[in-house]
């Protein structure tokens, strides 16, 4: 058992990081499966992280409240900008979750009295255990996996397909998109809040652009068609770094590699259901 | 203070203007956001650079070779990327995350080929005269900045309005598959489109790099943020727009600082872009840009 | 694979992994800096001063015949890969004590860790507050601004007959805005008044609004906390404005880069530093001719102070009593650290205890003034 503590002390941290980008990019597959390129999900994990790391650690809350208000906190804020913003098609939405991602960081910045500024926020006590992160990914795509069969996924995915059919079919296309923006905002609550209880400290730049870019690139790599696309795109982009140790240098350009060429050659991604159970000749899928 | 400030936002404004002229039009005509539009704006400031101090190059030479170079990776950009995913008439979004991918990697490469630390033009390639109106100070290098921004600008106008290949842009911003059909060879006006936008960002570039002294890998970064809100301002695909949003974009951050405080700047750029997309995301400018497929 | 070909493959390599480690004498230390990313410039700087220190004691002789053998990684200069890297480090490679990271910021990420593991983690380039705040184990040698720049501004009152100043600050990063904060306090206590405080952000290319601002209000001296990337674009604005008062810098602007950036408006810059590369001291002088030979460019105060923080790591090594259990040595080595004096690049310097928790550094600023494209030490 000596041999399994000290991998989980050298590579623990890797794993739950894995877990918790998993949360991440299928929180944006939510957004993308309903037709939308939503760029906020980082600035929502940075909500999650301040909102839950400032009750347990200026104001020594317990770990459930803190876990709470990272997850209503965001989902909130979704709400409130959701409503009038989504009402914006395709790039425009893009643009507008970016420049939300923007007044994100810099009210983080201004905030100093609450979330400490540039400086950040220090001494997170580290609360996140290893089934924290195993429970909520779990039970999201539980959750999600009955989502998707109930009348509420397929609506989505009608969506998706085809917007003016969806409505013309009775759909309620603003409540259904709200309901996916508001629900993938909650989840990238949950994992920053989940982050910032392992690393000690959060900074406001480091829920910005960038991040956001990370976040795709999992969600994309992995595919988006079913549920475990994401879960793959993260893994594999979270431990490749590790693999790759002697190519440190090359790291971000390979991811943009790996953005580029996925988009051009590997459009679904890696993970197709649909495409590998006709591959294997069996019944065309569900 | 004020007259100064006017001129400082003067030339922010046109700073921003020449950004965007580049980064509008690849929008207009290709209808893609092209988020590596800072890749290659960064692109042409490093071209410039090589050229005055490693080859001893003016600054009109090395203008022209930063013109160049960021078109050619503007048009092998649309080439190798762009193209495929038109042909797969890929959902205008897929571009967009491509052109990032495109962006990571080209600042990357830099930051690789020339180390992440800052550089600067040698001092001698251009004047640095200061001249004084009164209370207001003005250098050699912003005015040559006002007068590039509107001169591209207008030439841009009436190559547009007046040329055949100005028209066939203009027939193709407005729908490709109508050009197709009269007749106009769509590939090659948008690689004309990719190359002259690229290249006007490329020549943004070494404009920027003189202005803020300043050469690094990540320079197209916040300039990118900041076009955004240039192009949404200024109605997305614009030409005038571009101007006039960022001219606007330049008095609204410098009057911000000057008036309210400094830490409202960035503030007032995106919260004015979250407006404009809320209220009339067509722009404030913009004259309600359709593009019909 | 059949069982006996398995079974010879994994002994050979068993044995090939043992001769690697068959020196088992050599102390192994752990440097862990941004050689990639953002702060790279800082982190290979900073390995590279090491390295050369590392390399002068074992051709000198090593620690008691013992060599000290460098297990160098690259902490991207993001707190996530520096908790893995130190987790390696810790449990993996077994070092004796690591130097790094890189920036402040990770250093609050991985210092609980080196903490709870009872390994002394030793930063050089930290000069944010709070840092050893963590425990005894967390050691720096980076000076804390809030020791050096009330130094800066009171040479420079002094010199420049200063009565009341402007301030100018980068707001979202965290090094200017700390450095922001002990200025603050600093200009609090020497009972200098403020006409206006402005903000930048990273990444901005002008500055003239916030300029022109400040030369309206007529201070006597512009306060500036900056990074090069920004500091010498506002310096040259500056000129350009007709604003000739002098900046007071924090340490970002200690550099010999703000020569090249800013050329001519570099000129009339206060600095305060822990290091300088015009203080002549033997071992300073010795130091520089070494690195800029061995480097191909001029060091800077990370390197500085990261040779410094190995030479002084390797006196408590010669005290330490080597047992071989690795949980052992290291607490060893944390007792007999506190107590080393050294004399090096950056001048005399000892440890200053915070509290009851880690250990600070405890030395004299130098403060100087760009004059002519140098530094010029200024008393």
């Amino acid at each position: 058992m000596e041999s399994f503590e000290t991998f989980w002390a050298i590579h623990g941290s890797l794993v739950l990081t894995a877990g918790i980008n998993s949360l991440l990019a299928i929180s944006i597959w939510l957004t993308l499966a309903c037709g939308m390129l939503a760029m906020a999900n980082a600035a929502f994990m940075g909500i999650g992280a301040y909102a839950s790391a400032i009750l347990t650690t200026t104001y020594g809350l317990p770990y459930p409240v803190g876990l709470a208000a990272g997850v209503l906190v965001p989902a909130a804020v979704a709400f409130a900008m959701g409503k009038p913003t989504l009402r914006l098609s395709g790039v425009y939405l893009a643009m507008a979750t970016l420049a939300f991602g923007e007044v994100v960081r810099i009210t983080a910045i201004n905030a100093e009295g609450l979330t400490g500024g540039a400086l950040g926020l220090n001494g997170i006590p580290p609360y996140t255990q290893w089934w924290h992160v195993v429970l909520a990914l779990v039970a999201t795509l539980i959750g999600l996996h009955l989502l998707r069969r109930s009348k509420t996924g397929r609506a989505f995915e009608a969506i998706k397909e085809d917007e003016v059919a969806a409505s013309q079919m009775g759909i309620d296309i603003a409540g259904h998109k709200l309901a996916a923006f508001v629900l993938g905002g909650a989840l990238a609550g949950l994992a920053g809040s989940l982050s910032a209880h392992m690393t000690f400290f959060i900074g406001p730049n480091e829920f910005g652009f960038d991040r956001g870019v990370e976040i795709l690139t999992m969600a994309i790599l992995g595919g988006v068609e079913g549920l475990l696309g994401p879960v793959i795109g993260a893994v594999l982009l979270t431990l490749l770094p590790e693999l790759l140790r002697g190519l440190n240098e090359y790291r971000l350009i390979v991811n943009g590699f790996i953005l580029v060429l996925v988009v051009l050659f590997l459009p679904g991604g890696i993970w197709r259901p649909r495409a590998m159970k006709s591959l294997f000749g069996g019944r065309a899928a569900a | 203070m004020l007259e100064q400030q006017l001129v400082n936002g003067l030339s922010l404004g046109c700073v921003y203007a020449l950004f965007a002229l580049g980064f509008t039009l690849v929008f207009g005509v290709l209808g893609v956001v092209n988020l590596s539009h800072g890749a290659v704006f960064m692109v042409g400031a490093y071209a410039a650079e090589r050229a005055t101090a490693g080859l001893g190059w003016g600054i009109g030479g090395a203008i022209l070779f930063a013109l160049v170079f960021s078109g050619v990776i503007g048009v092998l950009i649309d080439v190798l990327v762009l193209r495929r995913l038109r042909a797969r008439q890929a959902p205008h979004l897929i571009p967009m995350v491509a052109t990032i991918g495109v962006a990571i990697v080209l600042n990357s490469a830099a930051q690789g080929i020339f180390g992440a630390e800052n550089r600067r033009l040698p001092e001698e390639v251009i004047s640095h005269t200061v001249y004084t109106f009164g209370n207001v100070q003005v250098t050699a290098l912003e005015l040559g900045i006002m007068l590039a921004s509107a001169l591209l600008m207008v030439a841009l106008l009436m190559a547009l309005r007046g040329t055949q290949i100005g028209r066939g842009l203009r027939a193709v911003a407005e729908s490709p598959r109508a050009a197709y059909l009269v007749g106009i060879d769509v590939e090659k006006m948008f690689y004309l489109t990719s190359f002259i936008a690229a290249g006007l960002g490329g020549v943004a570039g070494v404009l920027i790099a003189l202005y803020s002294n300043a050469v690094f890998p990540l320079m197209g970064q916040s300039m990118l943020h900041k076009g955004i809100a240039v192009i949404i301002l200024g109605g997305m695909g614009d030409i005038r727009g571009a101007m006039l949003g960022g001219l606007f974009l330049g008095f609204a951050e410098v009057l911000a600082v000057a008036y309210i405080g400094s830490t409202s700047r960035d503030a007032v750029a995106f919260g004015l872009l979250f407006l404009v997309l809320l209220m009339r995301p067509t722009g404030l400018f913009g004259r309600g840009f359709e593009r019909k497929v | 694979m059949n069982q006996t070909r398995l079974s010879v493959c994994i002994g050979a390599s068993l044995l090939a992994l043992s001769a690697s480690s068959a020196h088992s004498a050599d102390i192994a230390v752990g440097v862990a800096q941004a050689l990639s990313g953002g702060a790279a410039q800082y982190g290979a700087a900073i390995r590279n001063g090491v390295q050369l220190a590392a390399d002068e004691i074992n051709a000198a002789g090593g620690i008691n015949g013992d060599k000290i053998r460098l297990v160098v990684e690259d902490e991207q200069g993001k707190k996530e890969e520096a908790i893995n890297v130190y987790k390696k480090l810790i449990f993996q490679d077994k070092v004796l004590m690591v130097l790094g990271p890189t920036l402040s910021n990770s250093a609050a990420a991985v210092n609980p860790i080196a903490q709870g593991s009872k390994m002394v983690n030793f930063g050089t380039s930290h000069t944010a507050d709070g840092i050893t705040a963590v425990g005894e184990y967390i050691f720096r040698n980076a000076m804390m601004e809030a020791d050096v720049l009330p130094e800066t501004i009171r040479v420079a009152v002094r010199k420049a007959s200063i009565k009341k100043v402007a301030v100018l600050y980068g707001h979202d990063d965290v090094f200017t805005k700390s450095g922001y904060d002990n200025f603050k306090k600093a200009l609090e206590d020497q009972k200098i008044p403020v006409v206006t405080t402005e903000t930048f952000a990273k990444g901005d290319v002008d500055f003239k609004a916030q300029l022109t601002k400040i030369k309206s209000l007529n201070p006597d001296a512009i306060v500036l906390s900056a990074l090069i990337a920004e500091g010498a674009p506002i310096l040259v604005q500056a000129r350009q404005l007709g604003i000739n008062v002098p900046f007071i810098g924090g340490n970002g602007m200690n550099s010999t880069k703000v020569f090249e950036l800013a050329k001519g408006a570099s000129e009339n810059l206060f600095i305060g530093s822990p290091w300088s590369s015009s203080n002549a001291t033997p071992v300073n002088t010795k130091f520089i001719k070494a690195y800029t030979e061995r480097f191909k460019v001029a060091p800077d105060q990370f390197a500085a102070q990261s040779y410094d923080a190995m030479y002084i790591a390797a006196q408590a090594f010669k005290e330490v009593k080597f047992t071989g259990n690795i949980a052992t040595d290291r607490s060893a080595l944390a007792a007999k650290l506190p107590s080393v004096k050294w004399e090096g690049a950056t001048g005399p310097f000892e440890f200053r205890r915070f509290k009851d928790k880690g250990y600070d550094a405890q030395q004299t600023p130098i403060v100087s003034v760009t004059k002519g494209r140098a530094f010029v030490i200024e008393k």
